[in-house]
């Protein structure tokens, strides 16, 4: 048998099983918003855990993590450095927004901010701009899954193709059954992708060069500009540590306010659970350092990639590897494609039906279902269309999301933990944060140190939200009262 | 250890990470060698302060969760 049918087994093999899965999961849940959206509040330790892990990780870490490592070296650290920041004050914060959720009826972010600072149009704001961020995620994750896919089957299955049946695939499972289906497939793929990446982070050193420190010494004596932080730019040029910094500050601010992952707080069984996830989290984290090693062996291998990203399916191909050990590689990949995928379409539906379109109409239960169906079902189809059209890295694409999610944080905290903040207050913030992010996101030129623009976004919101608040009428005592109502901690 | 003084220690290690991780704390750490279990020095740097918050964490999460069990439930 030829080895890319083999192979091609193989990847069908693996969408076969996360389709069953995906579809006998639905199963569980009610036919309820609640249930299609927050899984009826029922997720476990090793559910969310998993799902936390394989949606943080993506197509942007898997083939992104590599493509950088290997042209930008150790730039790519500061993917390493910004996960674990981001996640460990979800300990604290998580529980309580799970909890305001529960008693207000909360499965969005933006129900959260609104729920605090009444505005309809802040709502439809967030859900306005939640999809822009969405749209390019969504479009590397279709991308990266089609990529590989060509990589590894030489070509006899285009990248139009691939990308149709994985993502097929995930629109069939996140449609039917919502964020059960995500939850159960998730499990699946994070498993898979975390073995993978740990087989080969350690075989290929080994089988190239014999050993992790054998491969850096000859990178080192070779190509020592790579291994020193902060590494490279796109160009080949010493990055700048502005860059490099604000990087890593504006990914740890954004990382939770992605709507996809805030909104799993309300997906927990209980609190204990989310505490949980958020202390686990690291150790799902450091599979990001095999997956370096797979892009740093990359950096002395004889022959060049077409373009970064693909160094991984690049050099899997050329190692001789056998068939079988390929199309496992293949599903890692397409897992953590597919695993951050489903979460971003079933999430992008939720949040425009629930904070744009249901803040001027009412719909019933069963219609909002069913819009937020169609509605993955379009998402899908958009990022799909640009999907099949080149671009910039993927690192650089979600690193511009990001600029855009990590203006939710200052709202979410104020909602929580500020109680002179006012809604005038937060719906200027972050109008001024999204326009200066916008601008200096349009003109990189004119950035100080070359800062991220998401950083610069936050300098201006946060002192306009505070100065706002607190020159606009106190919040009514009886709406404060009842948002926090048992909101506080418990005290003794 | 109080739930107050496991709190400002979680405080403490987070920021001292946020800035050793980035410009300027860095800095010391953006070199090669030593290599330590095989990895250039800044890789290892990074990857230390990571492994280490499993146990920060660890510790977060007992003290707490002793203070909830004992007094809200």
């Amino acid at each position: 048998m030829e080895r890319w049918i083999v192979i091609t087994l193989i990847i069908a093999a693996y969408l076969a099983v996360t389709l069953v899965i995906g579809l006998m999961a639905g199963r569980k849940a009610t036919h309820s918003v609640a249930g299609y959206v927050a899984g009826d509040r029922s997720f476990g330790l090793l559910v969310m855990y998993f799902v936390t892990g394989a949606t943080v990780f993506s197509s942007f870490a898997f083939l992104g993590g590599p493509g950088w490592a290997y042209s930008r070296g150790a730039a790519s650290f500061y993917i390493l450095a910004y996960g674990v920041l981001g996640m460990a004050p979800f300990y604290w914060v998580g529980p309580r927004i799970a909890e305001v959720g529960r008693r207000l009826g909360h499965v969005t972010q933006a129900q959260l901010i609104t729920g605090r600072f009444p505005s309809r149009g802040l709502s439809a704001l967030i859900a306005l701009m939640s999809l822009i961020a969405f749209v390019p995620y969504v479009t590397i994750q279709i991308r990266g899954a089609g990529i590989v896919i060509e990589a590894v089957t030489d070509g006899h299955i285009p990248l139009w193709l691939g990308a149709l049946v994985a993502y097929g695939i995930v629109i069939v499972y996140v449609l039917v059954s919502g964020v059960m289906a995500v939850g159960w497939t998730n499990t699946f793929q994070g498993i898979f992708m975390v073995a993978i990446a740990w087989i080969l982070g350690i075989y290929l050193p080994y089988r190239l060069y014999g050993g992790v420190g054998p491969m850096f010494e000859q990178i080192a004596a070779a190509r020592p500009e790579l291994l020193v932080p902060p590494g490279l730019d796109a160009a080949g040029a010493p990055w700048s540590w502005g860059s490099y910094s604000t990087y890593i500050l504006v990914s740890a601010v954004g990382l939770m306010m992605w709507p996809h992952l805030f909104m799993k707080a309300y997906t927990a069984r209980d609190d204990d659970t989310l505490r949980r996830t958020v202390i686990l989290f690291p150790t799902f984290q450091l599979f990001l350092i095999p997956v370096f090693l797979i892009g740093f062996a990359g950096v002395m291998f004889p022959a060049t990639p077409p373009d970064p990203d693909s160094i991984l399916p690049f050099m899997i191909l050329r190692t001789q590897l056998p068939a079988f050990v390929v199309g496992l590689f293949c599903a890692g990949a397409l897992s953590a494609s597919m695993s951050t995928g489903d979460a971003l379409l079933h999430a992008s539906a939720s949040v425009v039906v629930e904070d744009g379109i249901l803040q001027f109409v009412s719909l019933d239960d069963r219609v909002q279902r069913m819009l937020m169906r169609v509605l993955v079902l379009l998402t899908g189809a958009a990022a799909y269309v640009l999907a099949l059209n080149p671009g910039a890295s993927l690192v650089q694409l979600l690193a511009t999301a990001y600029g855009i999610v990590s203006q939710l944080a200052p709202p979410v905290l104020a909602a929580l933990y500020w109680r002179r903040a006012t809604t005038a207050g937060v719906v200027a913030g972050l109008l001024s944060g999204w326009a200066t992010a916008g601008f200096f996101w349009h003109y990189p030129a004119l950035k100080p140190f070359g800062m991220h623009e998401g950083i610069l976004g936050l300098l201006v919101q946060v002192p306009v939200l505070v100065l706002v608040s607190l020159s606009t009428r106190r919040q009514d005592p009886a709406h404060l009262a009842g948002f926090f109502e048992e909101a506080g901690e418990a005290r003794p | 250890m109080s739930r107050k003084a496991v709190r400002v220690l979680a405080g403490v290690y987070f920021t001292a990470m946020a800035i050793a991780l980035t410009w300027p704390g860095m800095l010391p750490a953006a070199r090669i060698r030593p290599f330590v279990l095989g990895l250039p020095f800044g890789f290892f740097w990074g990857g230390a302060w990571i492994a280490v918050s499993v146990g920060v964490l660890y510790v977060v999460d007992r003290v707490e969760r002793r203070y909830r069990d004992g007094s809200t439930r």
